[in-house]
């Protein structure tokens, strides 16, 4: 086994882990909300880019946006539909309308895509790079480029900008966020648009690394999952650390181990985070 | 109603039902369909003490009924041990499992629980279909037909009988969970954890219990699913499954003890003869449950309540205001 060939897989799928879960972090961070049919957005995402690209014949860098776009309804209408719940909290019910969206959504796209697998084929993906022993794509190159820009941007616009601010507020206490005049249910609109933007953005770029299919999703929610707990819940940074270190893990799992495990390898990470530091999920609303 | 008469008609109406199928014009499909809504309906009871007791929100049923399924699979094939030690080993199985399962979350409340038992489910599908001793992707093959005391349950006609039974043994347990001090505890948890710690009663230890509780029914429904289908697949662990028990026991409203029961006769009579084919069901299933949560909470019970409510309001508009103090002696002569 070429070990640095690992450590090249471990940090792009790091970076993919990492932009897979940061609309989940941010739901999560931002305005205390759970997205169980994440993963089946994400098999949208990645299934709205194929048809763009092969179907309709748009460029790559045409269908990224129009998968976004497709994200950003979907987020829309689901918040739309469960606004109430959210305005009341009901965390119980959220999850469970959610993964009912999800069950939704993996009809639908049978309905619409078949249930044949499908290779989402972009001009990146197709180049490959030899660099010594060392093999990678373009995509891959691509991949870790976009995941630091969008978590650099991302982490801005939290931090020092007005959009910000009013989304931390209303995460704080959404009651005293409305007595300021602050539109809560915008919030909470356009937090769950940003979620499906996010994965939309991430299936986009991370799909073309394996073939598609419409019942896919599982394993993109584990990740999510480890990588939000990891991650201190909510934190931008802490979730790109998180995101880091399960690809490289799951990258010298699948390599010494066995790669039909890896999703429960990951998932035996997530145990350990719990038992071993339960006071991750203590981490206060809206905190970085 | 009078005890003896109270009785009476519930034995009258048990009776009634396991004649039901064959009232119903008795075809190889309304048993087969009459057999898979009492199998699924207990898979959805264990469900329910956890979602309507406990207020907490368990993804990893499935798990349990994939788990009854496949001890039986291994237990009936490998030893060739009839159905009532199958059922003894399911019991076994599930009871660990749920301890395990149990302990390890029994610090996690609401969402990171949900998240929890979710992951497990997700990833007890990779393990199922991986792991050689579960059959891996085939599954498991060659169960033998159901046999009990000389009663050879060939079929879904001859199968119903016991699957009948299945699901009144288990309406008589959920019965006495609720009206035992576990069920009481339970819903003191549930509603006012401070009450119940205060009250002597440890939060952590009742929800351990009815954990305990409630995985064994849904363990036992995937053992009678194991005989009717006769193999077993990672299949059992599909999202289908998870929807289909969340659907039923929110549909009709909670705490309701028949309430599981029509929700998954429902959604089985629109799937097994109403059907607009797999893609547009998973939609109209999904939907049911996302319609009932967000618009519906109290279910088609309390959609009814609400109604009948607004009803009342509306008579009332209509005649002479009657005095508070008279109307409150009314209600009270007028009930029980």
């Amino acid at each position: 086994m070429n070990l640095t060939q690992q450590l090249v897989n471990g940090l792009v799928l790091g970076h993919a882990y990492a932009l897979i879960a940061i609309g989940w972090t941010v739901l999560l961070g931002v305005a205390r909300l759970v997205n169980f049919g994440h993963g089946q957005m994400y098999m949208l995402g990645a299934f709205v880019t194929w048809y763009s690209v092969s179907r309709l014949g748009l460029p790559y860098v045409v269908a990224v946006p129009v998968a976004m776009l497709a994200g950003v309804a979907i987020g829309y209408v689901m918040q739309r539909v469960m606004l109430q719940l959210t305005l009341r909290q009901d965390l119980v019910s959220i999850m469970i309308v959610t993964l009912g969206f999800g069950y939704v959504l993996h009809g639908a796209a049978g309905l619409v895509f078949g249930s044949t697998g499908q290779i989402l084929e972009t001009p990146l993906s197709v180049i490959d790079i030899y660099w010594g022993d060392l093999w990678f794509t373009w995509q891959d190159v691509a991949i870790i480029i976009v995941a630091i820009l969008f978590f650099a941007l991302l982490k801005f616009v939290i931090e020092r900008t007005g959009i910000g601010r009013t989304a931390r507020m209303v995460a704080e206490d959404p009651a005293l966020a409305l007595l300021a005049g602050i539109d809560v249910k915008k919030v909470y609109l356009g937090v769950f648009a940003f979620e499906g933007a996010a994965v939309a953005l991430a299936a986009a770029m991370v799909a073309p690394r394996t073939p598609i299919l419409t019942s896919m999703g599982f394993d993109e929610v584990i990740v999510t999952f480890v990588v939000v707990v990891l991650g201190g819940i909510g934190s931008i940074t802490g979730s790109y650390l998180a995101g880091l270190a399960l690809g490289l893990f799951t990258a010298f799992f699948g390599a010494l181990v066995s790669p039909a495990y890896t999703t429960a390898a990951a998932f035996a990470v997530l145990i350990a985070v719990l038992v071993l530091r339960p006071g991750g999920f203590a981490a206060a609303p809206g905190s970085r | 109603m009078q005890p003896a008469l109270r009785l009476g008609l519930i034995i009258g109406s048990a009776v009634l039902g396991l004649f039901l199928p064959f009232l119903l014009g008795g075809t190889p499909a309304i048993y087969s369909a009459a057999v898979l809504i009492a199998i699924f309906a207990v898979m959805a009871y264990g469900l329910d003490t956890i979602v309507s007791d406990l207020g907490e929100v368990s993804l990893a049923h499935t798990v349990f009924f994939a788990i009854g399924a496949y001890a039986t699979a291994l237990l009936s094939t490998g030893l060739g041990i009839g159905p009532l030690a199958t059922l003894a080993g399911t019991i076994v199985a599930a009871l660990l499992a749920a301890g395990v399962l149990g302990l390890v979350t029994l610090r996690l409340r609401e969402f990171v629980f949900s998240l929890v038992t979710y992951a497990v489910a997700v990833v007890a599908i990779t393990v199922a279909a991986n792991w050689s001793f579960l059959g891996g992707s085939d599954g498991l093959r060659g169960i033998p037909a159901f046999e009990l005391f000389g009663y050879e349950a060939q079929g879904d006609a001859r199968l119903w009988p016991v699957a009948y039974a299945l699901l009144l043994v288990t309406l008589y347990l959920m019965r006495s969970f609720r009206r035992s001090r576990l069920g009481l505890a339970a819903i003191m948890v549930h509603l006012n954890p401070r009450l119940a710690t205060m009250s002597g009663i440890d939060p952590q230890k009742t929800r351990l219990q009815v954990f305990l509780f409630s995985a064994p029914i849904t363990a036992s429904a995937g053992w009678l699913y194991a005989y009717q289908r006769a193999y077993v697949s990672a299949d059992l662990l599909e999202t289908y499954f998870l929807i289909l028990m969340l659907t039923a026991v929110v549909l009709i409203g909670r705490r309701v003890l028949l309430g599981p029961l029509i929700g998954v006769a429902i959604v089985q009579i629109q799937e097994k003869f109403f059907s607009f084919g797999g893609y547009v069901d998973k939609i109209i299933l999904g939907s049911v449950l996302i319609l009932v949560l967000a618009y519906l909470p109290g279910g088609l019970v309390g959609l009814f309540q609400a109604l009948r409510e607004a009803g009342r309001r509306v008579r009332e508009r209509d005649e002479p205001v009657i005095p508070a103090h008279t109307q409150t002696e009314c209600t009270r002569k007028a009930g029980p």
